[in-house]
Formats: structure tokens, sequence, C-alpha cells
């Protein structure tokens, strides 16, 4: 399992905070802007990507605490800046890691009447969100004494990984002179899952006059749940059993699930454009090799109650410890299942305004005649980018500023200032570069924090090679 | 032209690797890094009628009774681990006009003491109910005997009895557990 994992995260994993591919997306250039909006203006005629190789993105990041903040060596015991930082954290911050290996990618101009671009291929993804859990990390930090009366919420438990793998296949086509409209199924494979999301209930120990003993511990209104897919017939394999299982499961061997993604760009005029996409609209159902772990009830411990039975010499104690256990037990069950699940992805929302400037690059006079004329490809864009994520709390938000710069057919740079959760002096760049049809981009961003990374908040990185026929 | 922007490409690709690097950290401090969560958890409690003392069938005296429980959570080697200290508080309220002697003798699986507490308990007087209270602090040599104990035993010894006796002796109790886990 871990060699596995490790082969993922050594050839592919690419995070970039919250999975905002700010550098990468509406960056004509690449065959990756398709997949961040099937309805990107296409100029080439086809486009293949080196296996494994055409795309490699990944970011981690967290909203509110950097390595720089617990393992900075400035002579502070480090349990004072766990201590400081837990108190810092609130339980909307969060923690990402996101990756995504472009395992095959192609698209190609289908000709004719009614043209049309047709792409497809597939990736491996891993996502993981983890909200910080305040309560109980102050909990388990430093203990109940000097919180008599807080209430512990388990709702600050929110998680969810997700390794899978994407099989896409997606058309783009120039619906009139000012909007192309593009759509891209996807079926998704689901290699294992892990969540526990929307958890509620509280543990308290209070101080009540007229109890029966000096404390009142209770948890109320207790519904929490674990979900799991793909872990039990795991267990106890070997090494070697589990890579073939999970390679089995990336071949559509494992839990399905299906969805799509839709996006458009409307050109105002030659030089205003709007773009918009909503990507990974679906669900996985987990069907097979599920265990869902639930705990519900409501308890209060008052210690054990002493009462002093008269007993005869070959008459046992009463068993109060048991007795006690066994109270838990019935009143806060905690059940096994094995029946299945629905999960809905990840939804993003790419949504973007683009303003061309400058003089034409040297593309056939000027005018992308693939698209009718209906674009001049000028030197220079600028624009403005939003970009969210659904997350288990709620929308992540972020929004960019953008500038593209082509220097002919053969090279393009990106720059972005992004301003998000994470930080508010995200600057990103992206280069590409294009010689013989063959098309290397990288692009990264939190470009001020790459001098020292342990105080950046989020880091992300994308590197691809296409070759792209125009 | 090409092999200049090829160039670029390279030296902008070399900076990103170049100047990636975490600087004035210390990872080696994670090796200090010690959790020391400070527990309160209720303990026993009892209320215990002045005829708990009084044998109406055979018209005798009960000066001492006991009762016990086992507190399986003290056992184990995961706790005598990261367990360093605790405080035992004990609060009883008192009715009965009789002082008391009440020990919580702490025992292993084999009934064997391994660790004993004692204390007095006031008389209450002209039917004000007394409250006493009795703290016992454990180091860490202590907590080793502690938890060394599965169960505990409490016996209650009173100096004389009658039937007309009346009140309640009423105990209420908790521990502060001090947790100290390392990597």
């Amino acid at each position: 399992m871990k060699k596995f994992l490790f082969i993922f995260l050594f050839l592919g994993v690419s995070t970039v905070v919250c999975q905002n591919k700010q550098v990468l997306y509406n960056w004509e250039v690449t065959p990756q802007t398709l997949l961040l909006n099937p309805g990107s203006i296409v100029s080439g005629r086809f486009h293949a990507g080196v296996p494994l190789g055409s795309g490699f993105h990944f970011n981690v990041g967290s909203s509110g605490v950097s390595v720089f903040d617990v393992f900075a060596d400035d002579g502070v015991d480090i349990n004072t800046k766990i201590t400081n930082t837990i108190s810092r954290l609130s339980s909307r911050d969060f923690f990402t890691v996101n990756q995504q290996l472009d395992v095959i990618n192609f698209g190609w101009l289908s000709k004719g009447f009614d043209p049309m671009y047709f792409s497809g291929g597939m990736y491996q993804e891993l996502d993981v969100i983890a909200y910080f859990p305040k309560d109980i990390a102050l909990l388990a930090w430093e203990g109940n004494r000097n919180y008599i009366g807080k209430a512990f919420d388990f709702n600050h438990i929110s998680a969810r990984a997700d390794l899978l793998t994407v099989y896409h296949f997606g058309v783009n086509k120039q619906v009139s002179k000012k909007l192309t409209a593009g759509v891209r199924f996807k079926l998704y494979s689901s290699m294992v899952s892990v969540s526990s999301t929307r958890n509620k209930g509280a543990f308290k120990t209070a101080l009540r006059p007229g109890s029966v003993n000096i404390y009142e511990h209770t948890v109320t209104d207790l519904d929490a749940e674990v979900k799991t897919s793909g872990f039990i017939s795991l267990d106890g394999l070997e090494q070697s059993q589990v890579s073939k299982k999970l390679l089995g499961r990336a071949l559509l061997g494992g839990n399905l699930g299906i969805g799509f993604d839709v996006g458009m760009t409307y050109q105002f005029d030659k030089q205003l454009s709007l773009t918009a996409s909503v990507l990974d609209l679906g669900a996985i159902f987990h069907t097979k090799d599920t265990e869902r772990y639930k705990a519900t009830g409501d308890y209060t411990l008052d210690g054990i109650e002493l009462i002093f039975p008269e007993l005869e010499s070959d008459q046992s104690t009463i068993p109060y410890y048991d007795n006690l256990e066994d109270d838990i037990v019935r009143e806060i069950p905690v059940d096994t299942l094995n029946t299945g699940y629905t999960q809905l992805r990840p939804t993003k929302i790419n949504a973007a305004l683009h303003y061309d400037f400058g003089r034409f690059v040297g593309d056939k006079g000027g005018c992308n005649c693939k698209n009718n004329g209906t674009k001049q490809k000028r030197v220079s864009q600028a624009g403005f980018q939003y970009f969210s994520i659904f997350r288990p709390r709620g929308l992540q938000m972020a929004g960019t500023l953008y500038y593209t710069r082509s220097f002919g057919n053969t090279i393009s740079i990106k720059t972005t200032y992004t301003l998000d959760r994470y930080s508010a002096k995200n600057i990103g760049a992206g280069m590409f570069l294009n010689i013989a049809d063959i098309n290397l981009f990288l692009a990264a961003d939190n470009l001020l924090q790459m001098s020292n990374l342990a105080k950046a908040n989020s880091v992300s990185l994308q590197v691809g090679l296409n070759y792209i026929l125009n | 032209m090409d092999v200049k922007i090829t160039k670029l490409f390279f030296i902008f690709v070399s900076m990103l690797l170049c100047v990636c690097c975490f600087d004035d950290t210390d990872f080696d401090q994670a090796n200090d890094v010690l959790v020391t969560p400070a527990i309160e958890l209720d303990l026993i409690y009892f209320n215990l009628e002045a005829s708990k003392f009084y044998d109406y069938t055979n018209n005798t005296e009960i000066l001492v009774v006991q009762d016990t429980t086992d507190l399986d959570f003290l056992g184990g080697d995961d706790i005598t681990n990261i367990l360093k200290g605790a405080d035992f508080f004990f609060e009883f309220t008192n009715s009965i006009p009789r002082s008391f002697n009440v020990s919580f003798d702490f025992l292993n699986q084999d009934n064997v003491s391994k660790y004993l507490m004692q204390t007095t308990v006031a008389s209450a007087t002209a039917d004000q109910p007394v409250v006493s209270y009795f703290i016992q602090s454990l180091d860490e040599l202590q907590i080793k005997e502690l938890t060394k104990a599965k169960k505990v035993l409490v016996t209650v010894t009173i100096p004389s009895s009658s039937q007309d006796l009346t009140g309640v002796l009423n105990l209420q109790s908790k521990t502060t557990y001090y947790l100290q886990i390392e990597q």
C-alpha cells in the first residue's frame, strides 16, 4: 500500500491549494486548459500527451498555519508553539492535499460540416481535505480541566480523502461566432475512500448544583460516522497484492461513479471575453467493499455509585464497572455497517473575464481560421479569474488577477496574483515552451515564498509535456 | 532564438528548484513534543443511610460497611506509561451524628493492597450536616503503585451505632489525572 502510494506521489503528486489551477486556467496553449474548461477555444488540430507526463499537478496547503509557525528555529519551546497554534486556528481552518497525474490525454479536431474538437484521457487523483478539529485537538492537548462547562463539539471532525482514477471524454464546439461551449463526461473509479463529515453532538464536563457527583460528563445528541470504501479487502494483504488490487481498481475495477464538466467561452468582441466552467458535477457510488462506523446516542456519566449491599458469604459483589461499560455501549452504540453510500464529488466552479490587447501574434495573419476568424490572437491578455470549490463546510473561494504574454508561437508566460484563504500575497507564474510542436509547461504559485517554503501556507506545482499539432 | 528561449525556460525551472528550501526551521523539535492533558473525571459516590450501620433483625451494631468496584482503566501498561500524577478529591457531607473513618484501598487482581488512602469524616452537629474534604495528591512513584491496582475497596467505619440513629453520609469524588505522552 505504502509503496503504491509512494509511486503515485512520486510520479504525479501535484496539488495546488484548493485545487485552484489559476495559472493553467484559460492558458489556451496547454491541452490541460480543456480539463479546466471544456468550452475553451481550441486552436490546435490534434494533441497527445506524453503518457504519465502530460500533466502533473500538486498542491498542499493549510489555511491557518505554516510549517514555520511550529518548527521555526527560534528558541521557543515547540509545545508552546503548538499551544499557540491550536489557540489561533479555528474549526474552519483546513489542510488540503490535491494531486493529479495525467496518464493519457489526447484530442483531435473533427473536420467536416460541423467541426468539433474531441478530447479524452484518463488521470489519477488524490484529494485530501481535513478541517482542523479545534475542540478535539484542545481536549487531546490540554484535557478538560481548564474547560469545565465547555461543550466540545464533534462537528469539528470533518475530513475526507479519496484516491481515484478518472476516465473522461469531451466535446468542444464553436456554437456561434461569439460562443464556444463544451461538455466532458467522466467515469470515476474509486480506489480507496474515507470520510467523516457532518458529525453532530458534544461532550461536556460540567458542575451542576444538585447532581449526584461533583461533575456531570455528558455526551449529547451524538451522531458521528466514518465511512470507508476499499479498505476491508486490503486488510492483511501483502504489499504486492495491495498494489495489484489497487491497479485493478484504477482500471475501472473500483467503486464507480459518473459526472460531467461543462464550460463556455463567450466573446463580447474581439478583445473582451468571458469564460466559465463547472467541473466534477457528479458522484461516486460506493457499493462494494464498504465499511461504515456509526455512533449515536446520549449519555451522562456521574462516576460509579456504591450502594453497599448486604451480601451473603457466597454472593459476589456488584459488577459496577461492567455495568457502567454496558450502559455506555447500550446508550451510545457503535454500529458497523456494510451498506453502500453515495458521495458527491467536490464540484469546482471557474469563471473569468479576459481582455486581449497588444499587437497580433503572427498566427496565420492574425486570424484563428479554425474558429472562423472569431478571435484574433493578441500578444497580451489580462483579466480576473474566480474559482470556488464545494467542500464539506461550504465553498472555498479564490480570486486571481493575471497577465499572459506570448512571444510568437514558441513561448508564452503567465503571471498571477491570487487572493484566497491561504494567502493574500500569492504570486504565481507559468512558462510554456513549444518547439517543433512539442509543448512543455511549468507553472507554480506562491513564488514569494519559494525562498523559504516553511513560511508558505500553500505550495502548488504543475508540469506537463504534450504534442500539439496546430 | 529557440535556443535562447530554451535556455530561458530551463533557467526558470532551475531557479524554481534551487531557491526552494526550508530555512530557519528545526524539524528535530518534533522529538520534544510532549502532550500533557489534565483530565477531570468523576470517581465514586454514595449515600450511606445511618440504618446501614444497624442490624435490625439481630439488634446489633454494624460498625464496618464495605463495598468494592473494579476500576479497570487504572491498570495496564498503556496508562502506567503515560500517567504521571493524580489528585484525588473527596467531599463528604455527613448528617449522621457520628464521625467516620473511611479508607480507599486500591487492590490488584489478587486483592493485594497497592495503595491505601484513609481519612476521617467529622460528625454532624445538632442536625446540621458537616462537610469534610480529603485531598490526596500522588506523585509519579505513587502512581506507579496505584496503576498496579484493578479495583478499589471502600471501607466505612463508625465508632458506635444504634437503632435510632438517623442521617446520611454522602460522598462525592473526582480525580484529576495528569498524563504525559511523548513521541
